[in-house]
């Protein structure tokens, strides 16, 4: 007894030592950041009570750029506002004729106002912090946009805080398509440029052009279709020759960020219900099958 | 000093990259000056603390954590290599004046280089390329060294 007292007194630093070094392993490799707990994110109360506090300072640095952003969204906005009304006076028309009603089909979306309190560009692996959480109705895997374009996916999500998968996160992949195409590839951040991601898998049919605007398909509860994402720089170089890979310009400036909005889907309970029941109805099928 | 090395970290150093590249890791300066005599338990444990306080902020789930608590246990032997007699330190915290101005450059430096390393080696287990990396990590060494001087300068004429 008494020598396995010593044997640990005399190696104690080697046992703590390891112990450390064992929980931070543990932590290190498991990558896929859902199963992060809500403690050791950004998002938990204090660490986002800080970030907060800070941000209080440092939110007013990036609000002449943000300031230009908007009126130039407000002007595109605008634009397209006068071309719906002339749309909307011509299905009136049609209305009329032959009683066509039309389906407004984003009406299903709502936003909810954050800011971010926090975020970074320049690990492999990041993250935005927002001062909204479950309180205000945020919930996993809600989407998150600002003026210019898409930010990223909520994950984790504590009382009034939450963390955000930014798009500069290879975790995250995006359904993207050209402007006014059909054709969707998948966007996914290449880890190096800030500015710049890569849309991979889009078809070989696919026409664009050099400057055309990439917009999310819309493939997903999470986004809205036609949110602007990125510009077309170029072809890429990709690892599959049978699809076309480009390089993207990102209309977001995550390093200003501030204002942000998080998209909520008043559809997606029913959905996510949905998708679970057909889910159930699979895996069960085969056995009443055998009973049969 | 944990406390305000930590918020140094994450409030401002954590977005400072110059150059695309370099990250200053102003926070392992605690490391540094922890007192020689301090009981090594003591020293895994409290840059083990450290470490994870950074990781929870800046969502770096384990990476400072792990580097911390390794860089902990290589202080001592590093700082052995340049100045082999700790017996005759009148103040057991590493300083200019304690271990002589070359000695402490050669030890903070080498500190901060294996500590850049680390960092940058575990952020690389599954992401970079390698040649990012060595330049990430020797500029990310330059920098944190700087500040690290510029801090211990200050400190020191404050005394």
């Amino acid at each position: 007894m008494r020598n396995v007292l010593n044997f640990l007194l005399r190696y104690s630093s080697w046992i703590v030592l390891a112990f450390f070094v064992a929980l931070s392993c543990i932590m290190l490799f498991r990558r896929n950041p859902y199963q992060h707990h809500v403690l050791l994110t950004s998002a938990n109360a204090f660490s986002g009570g800080v970030y907060s506090a800070a941000s209080n300072v440092t939110g007013y640095f990036n609000l002449r750029e943000i300031n230009e952003d908007l009126q130039r969204r407000t002007a595109s906005l605008e634009a397209e506002v006068v071309s719906l009304r002339a749309q909307v006076a011509s299905y009136r028309n049609a209305i009329l004729q032959d009683s066509l009603a039309v389906n407004p089909a984003t009406s299903r979306f709502k936003f909810i106002i954050a800011n971010a309190i926090n975020n970074s560009v320049s690990h492999p692996y990041n993250y935005v912090t927002i001062d909204k959480g479950s309180a205000q109705g945020i919930r996993p895997e809600m989407g998150v946009m600002d003026q210019n374009g898409i930010v990223g996916v909520v994950n984790v999500v504590s009382k009034n805080y939450a963390r955000v998968i930014s798009l500069l996160n290879p975790n995250f992949r995006l359904s993207c398509k050209v402007h006014d195409g059909d054709a969707f590839g998948s966007l996914v951040w290449d880890g190096k440029n800030p500015r710049e991601a890569i849309l991979e898998e889009l078809p070989k049919h696919t026409k664009f052009r050099k400057g055309d605007t990439i917009v999310t398909s819309g493939f997903s509860t999470v986004f809205p279709e036609g949110i602007p994402v990125g510009v077309v720089m170029g072809r890429a170089h990709g690892n599959d020759d049978n699809f076309f890979t480009l390089r993207i310009r990102l209309l977001t400036d995550f390093s200003a960020l501030s204002t942000v909005k998080v998209i909520s889907n008043t559809d997606l309970v029913e959905i996510r219900k949905l998708e679970a029941e057909s889910e159930a109805d699979n895996t069960a099928d085969p056995r009443q099958n055998g009973q049969k | 000093m944990f406390v305000i090395l930590v918020v140094a970290q994450v409030l401002v150093f954590n977005h400072l990259c110059l150059w695309g590249y370099a990250i200053p890791l102003v926070f392992i300066y605690f490391i540094i000056k922890l007192p020689v005599t301090l009981n090594l338990n003591w020293v895994i444990t409290l840059s083990f603390l450290l470490g994870l306080s950074v990781d929870i902020f800046s969502n770096t789930p384990g990476m400072n954590a792990l580097a911390c608590t390794l860089l902990s246990v290589l202080r001592l032997p590093v700082m052995h290599l340049y100045y082999p007699r700790d017996e005759d330190m009148t103040n057991p915290e590493p300083s200019m004046r304690t271990l002589g101005v070359g000695t402490y450059l050669k030890y903070s430096l080498s500190v901060t280089f294996i500590y850049c390393l680390m960092f940058f080696l575990f952020e690389s287990f599954t992401f970079y390329a390698w040649l990012p990396m060595i330049g990430r990590t020797f500029a990310s060494t330059a920098v944190t060294f700087l500040i690290i001087l510029a801090i211990d300068s200050f400190q020191a004429r404050r005394r």
